[in-house]
């Protein structure tokens, strides 16, 4: 096949590539209100843009293709006003008009898509702050009774159909939420409360990143989150509130007791134990997440027992250290740590 | 030889002087090697009888004593493990001050490593099974910083919270001498 | 010519300075503040104690409130303000301690008893020999390591006596009960655990032959409870928990607050992001009052943990409030919480005195407390309901208290919160004024308040806990409030609700007061300065420098020869004076919880000591 006839193909299948991912994590995406605004908006600047830069190479080609007829001077070596011509006097004027209308078109697109999204994003239901760390997120749902409240890590778990507005807060650098499937972005500034709302609208899981440099894991600061129906989402809140099941294998006991009596309590929190640390991410529920460290590992046995063990080979430079547990140790706190789920 | 190759020689010669300061110390996510324990018994001074000698200084203190990334953990783990609840930013609260030059179980960096491992009489909890060896030395690195000992360019030049204190940069040095009394 | 001509305006100018300096030197250094007087005590019908709580004065101080309606007043009236300016030495003794002395001495029949902080000395001096030599000592011997947990100085805040035997706490959460004839121990209880941060400082009270205990460590994430132990067996007879289920708060169907706000069941869990209660602090570090009457007891409850507002939203009950509870059961009969999610550490630990107010034509139990977050309560004793709540002190970051909900109404933009720095808070976190109890004159009917004008800038983090250490995530910096003064003595007409008269006074005024029937009061300055004035109009009478500032209870007894006595310990230390007693560095303005900030100079104005002083008048 020529490359002319071979070109389409692969264009074609780049496109229906991107097109199957594209709800995961793709900034074509178009899981929630925020994020099919945005393709909106996209598409119309697109076309406007293409639009006038066709129009602009087409004259630019015009211009050096065309030849002067013999004889003739032309504007600039002539003296004359460029006005006094009427072909250019009226593509000019004509021009101007294209652009001007061009410009207001956008920006009334602009204006409408952002009014549409504000309108979207009011009688938020739901209210979360997420709090970014180096390098993961601290996401805590509010709730009017405060007992409700529910905090976990690196996850996201959002109803469909309702909006949600997310709190942001940093404690060390500059981060930034983004969810391209979703929403655009969004910092997260220490000393400032920033927020950004959300509707999704389909059920189904997307990925997020952190989109602002903030280190030297920023690679590593991904986030889940879960577009539920609302009464998945209720299920998974109130799963969420139960404390940590108590450990029954004498492995996972012996688990237990290291993770609340040595370092891990210290940074970690663990509902209904005494583990009651704030420093590092929420670990009660965290055999029910996809991904452990921020999205650095898929969740799994091998990747636990690979991350309790020494995290810095995995993640250099990450806030917890390698502890050097014995081989006896690893087994325990690794099989107590699969029971919180 | 023509001052063309001359010129690109001493040009060769900034930039390899450069790079070579560039790696003036080294940063370890990890300590090295894993799992080993503290100095034991690392007393503060007194008194050595019979003409023993005072023990040398830990050979690990190199990695830390003026290790700017070593420092800067030290600095966040200094608020995260409470020792800020007890020693304030050096000016002592529950716990005695950090910032002067008084030092009841010894200033060295691997004395107060020590301190902080194995934990003090009057009050100063154990810190062995709660933390690693490497963010208790450093912890010492940082806590050195508030009395000014580590050299200047190691020492971070802001805090994290409200800035009360003396930037670390500034902090006038403070030899440690032994307090009076180590006791209530 | 030019010569003399400029030495002589330069002779004269030296002269004239020499003849200034003179003229000071017929003052004393420390050149009294003078009263500001607004009116005159109140005429006719005005507050009286309680009078079940108030028994005859028998020249005895057998608890430190002095009876149980805490008015730390003595019926003794030898001293009076014409001959008060003779007041002299009688003897002193050296309690070997030199960290915060907070605690009254107390008198029984002729026996004196002081504890000490720690390591919590029992002393028994015989005051019916000359010089008043040591009948026996008693040593707890608390663990060392008890000092680390201990927020505010290692202080202790007094004994108690009771049918023979002396109770006291010590810092490693203890309670011991000695035989106060022979200062042999009769039983021990331990009750705290300091591997949680549980230290006890507070006095007991005992009460209906229960002996009352709380623990302290508010700002070590500690769950603040309050025990009652059999005064025969130190057998414990009830504890109730001041957060979590009704059950552990002895929360029953005879709970009835008064306010909405406090009414609900399991609040102690529900006002709580989930597990949060159980770090939450609400101790019970501070004073119990009781009415033998209605057989109530009256205790506030701490501050909630941490500090940092934003790690527990809800209003967290039931920190910052003022319990009522059956003396018998512990059953809790009403809760007012003077501070629902409590944004400055203004714990609700103040004494409470027991009064009558007049009501109509006749009278109403009350009760009356000059509370940490700058209101002074009048309050019905029975059901908790606030009558008045008046500020004694500057305040910027409340409203007011609206009576009808009994909420108070915080201003929204002092709010601390995490990752900013809020200024100009006042009330400082010590309150308009902290734990020293202030006195009630029944003769005057004002309440002599001995406190603070400190304002502060607040730093919030988040806190992380771990067992046994600080969980706070707050940095602190105090400063003088408006008018420069960081002390102030007010004397305070409850029923009339305003100020009879003010001292100003440079240094915060950490000391209690007592109040005679002389019509002399007497407090305690941080530089250690012993100050009698006229209960009237706050005219300083007398006033003697002791060795060390003074932070602890003046009290007044009756000596085995007739004679009314005067004494105190003075030993500066506590929250205030923790620069002093810890040799803290004044460089760090965070130090001491933000309170070396405000006393950068007490380090040269007074130094650490613990000696007892006591006075009389010639014979």
């Amino acid at each position: 096949m020529s490359m002319g006839r071979r070109a389409p193909l692969v264009l074609l299948a780049l496109g229906t590539g991107a097109c199957s991912y594209q709800n995961y994590q793709s900034t074509f995406g178009n899981a929630a209100i925020e994020a099919r605004q945005f393709n909106t908006l996209f598409v119309i600047f697109l076309v406007v843009c293409a639009v006038m830069y066709l129009a602009v190479v087409l004259f630019l080609f015009a211009s050096i293709l065309r030849r002067r007829r013999a004889g003739e001077a032309n504007v600039v070596e002539d003296g004359r006003h460029h006005l006094s011509s009427p072909l250019m006097r009226s593509a000019l004027i004509g021009w101007s008009a294209v652009v001007v209308v061009g410009l207001i078109g956008l920006a009334i697109a602009s204006f409408f898509a952002d009014r549409s999204m504000a309108k979207a994003a009011s009688g938020q239901k739901l209210s979360i702050t997420i709090t970014a760390n180096q390098w993961w997120w601290d996401v805590q749902y509010n709730s009017a009774d405060v007992s409700k409240m529910v905090r976990t890590a690196n996850e996201l778990h959002l109803p469909v159909g309702v909006p949600v507005r997310i709190f942001l807060r940093s404690n060390d650098v500059i981060h930034s939420f983004w969810v391209p499937s979703l929403a655009g972005k969004q910092d997260l500034i220490p000393g400032r409360d920033n927020d950004i709302t959300i509707v999704p609208s389909k059920v189904g899981i997307y990925r997020g990143q952190c989109a602002e440099f903030c280190g030297a894991q920023h690679a590593h600061m991904a986030l889940v989150v879960n577009v539920d129906s609302f009464p998945d989402f209720i299920k998974w809140w109130q799963h969420q509130l139960q404390p940590a099941q108590a450990p029954t294998t004498p492995e996972a006991v012996a688990g237990y007791n290291y993770v609340t009596s040595r370092q891990c309590g210290a940074c970690h929190s663990i509902a209904g134990t005494p583990a009651s640390g704030t420093v590092g991410p929420d670990l009660t529920h965290l055999a029910s997440r996809r991904s452990i460290a921020a999205g650095t590992l898929p969740m799994g046995q091998g990747n636990l027992y690979g991350w309790v063990a020494d995290p810095q080979s995995l993640k250099p430079g990450v806030h917890m250290p390698t502890i050097g547990l014995e081989p006896a140790q690893l087994h325990a706190v690794v099989a107590y740590l699969e029971t919180l789920k | 030889m023509s001052s063309r190759f001359r010129a690109s020689l001493l040009l060769l010669g900034g930039i390899a002087v450069t790079l070579a300061a560039c790696d003036r110390e080294e940063r370890h996510s990890r300590s090295k090697p894993i799992g080993e324990t503290l100095p034991a018994g690392m007393s503060p001074d007194t008194i050595w009888p019979g003409g023993t000698q005072p023990p040398a200084l830990d050979p690990r203190a190199k990695l830390y004593d003026d290790n700017a990334p070593a420092i800067a953990a030290g600095q966040q783990l200094y608020s995260q493990f409470n020792c800020v609840g007890c020693h304030s930013h050096g000016g002592g609260s529950m716990g005695p001050p950090l910032m002067d030059d008084q030092w009841r179980y010894g200033g060295r960096i691997d004395q107060i490593a020590a301190s902080i491992a194995e934990g003090r009489p009057n009050g100063m909890p154990a810190w062995r099974n709660k933390l690693t060896d490497d963010q208790i030395w450093q912890l010492a690195a940082y806590v050195r910083t508030l009395s000014g000992q580590p050299s200047k360019d190691a020492v971070s030049s802001r805090a994290d919270a409200m800035s009360s204190t003396t930037p670390g940069s500034l902090t006038p040095r403070e030899p440690a001498k032994s307090s009076g009394t180590a006791t209530q | 010519m030019r010569r003399t001509g400029g030495a002589l305006p330069v002779a004269l100018l030296c002269s004239a300075a020499l003849a200034l300096t003179a003229c000071n030197r017929s003052q004393p250094e420390n050149s009294s503040p003078s009263a500001t007087v607004y009116g005159s005590p109140p005429a006719g019908n005005h507050a009286v104690p309680a009078p079940a709580a108030f028994p005859a004065d028998d020249g005895n101080w057998v608890m430190p409130g002095k009876d149980y309606a805490s008015t730390r007043f003595s019926a003794l009236n030898q001293v009076t303000p014409a001959n008060v300016g003779k007041l002299g030495l009688a003897f002193t003794f050296s309690t070997a301690t030199t960290t915060g002395f907070e605690a009254p001495p107390l008198v029984v029949n002729g026996t004196m008893y002081l504890v000490t902080p720690f390591p919590n000395i029992l002393y028994a001096l015989d005051l019916t020999k000359e010089g008043a030599p040591t009948k026996w000592v008693f040593k707890p011997k608390p663990l060392a390591a008890a000092q680390g947990v201990a927020c505010c100085d290692v202080v202790n805040r007094g004994a108690v006596y009771d049918a023979g035997k002396i109770f006291f706490n010590t810092l490693d959460g203890q309670t011991f009960a000695v035989d106060a004839n022979s200062g042999q121990q009769v039983w021990r209880a331990q009750l705290g655990d300091i591997q949680r941060g549980e230290t006890i400082t507070m006095a007991p009270l005992v009460a209906d032959g229960k002996v009352l205990v709380g623990n302290s460590g508010g700002e070590m994430g500690v769950r603040g409870w309050i025990a009652a132990l059999d005064e025969g067996s130190g057998k414990l007879a009830w504890r109730a928990f001041n957060t979590g289920p009704d059950k552990d708060v002895l929360i029953g169907p005879d709970f009835k607050p008064f306010y909405a706000m406090d009414r609900g069941k399991d609040l102690g869990v529900k006002s709580w992001p989930p597990d949060a209660w159980k770090i939450g602090g609400a101790t019970t570090w501070g004073w119990i009052s009781y009415d033998p009457e209605t057989k109530l007891i009256y205790y506030g409850t701490s501050n909630p943990g941490p500090w940092n507002p934003d790690q527990r939203p809800g209003d967290n009950k039931w920190s910052a409030g003022l319990f009522a509870r059956d003396v018998d059961t512990g059953k809790a009969v009403w809760f007012y919480q003077s501070s629902p999610h409590d944004l400055y550490d203004h714990d609700d630990v103040n004494e409470i005195i027991l009064a009558d107010i007049p009501w109509g034509n006749g009278r109403r139990p009350a009760l009356l407390r000059p509370d940490r977050n700058g209101f002074f309560y009048v309050m019905d004793r029975r059901t908790g309901e606030v009558l008045s709540a008046t500020p004694y002190g500057y305040i910027n970051v409340y409203k007011g208290v609206d009576l009808k909900t009994g909420r108070i109404i915080p201003v929204p933009e002092k709010a601390p919160h995490a990752g900013r720095v809020v200024r100009d808070i006042c009330p400082a976190s010590p309150g308009a004024k902290d734990w020293n109890p202030a006195a009630f004159s029944p003769v005057t009917g004002l309440v002599y308040i001995p406190h603070i004008n400190l304002c502060q800038d607040v730093g919030a983090m988040e806190a992380n806990y771990i067992a046994g250490t600080p969980y706070v995530g707050a940095d602190v910096k105090m400063y003088a409030g408006p008018g420069g003064n960081r002390g102030v003595f007010t004397a305070w007409d409850p029923v009339n609700r305003r100020k009879v008269f003010e001292i100003k006074e440079d240094l915060p005024l950490w000391s209690p007061a007592l109040a005679t029937a002389g019509n002399v009061v007497f407090y305690g300055t941080m530089d250690g300065w012993l100050k009698a004035i006229d209960a009237r109009t706050g005219k300083l009478l007398w006033q003697f420098k002791a060795g060390s500032g003074i932070i602890g209870q003046p009290i007044s007894y009756r000596g085995p020869d007739g004679r009314q006595y005067i004494a105190v310990v003075a030993g500066v230390g506590g929250w205030s004076g923790a620069v002093v007693a810890g040799k803290l560095d004044t460089r760090d303005p965070t130090a001491g919880g933000g309170f070396v900030n405000a006393v950068k100079d007490l380090p040269m104005k007074s130094t650490a000591g613990g000696m007892l002083y006591v006075f009389t008048l010639p014979r």
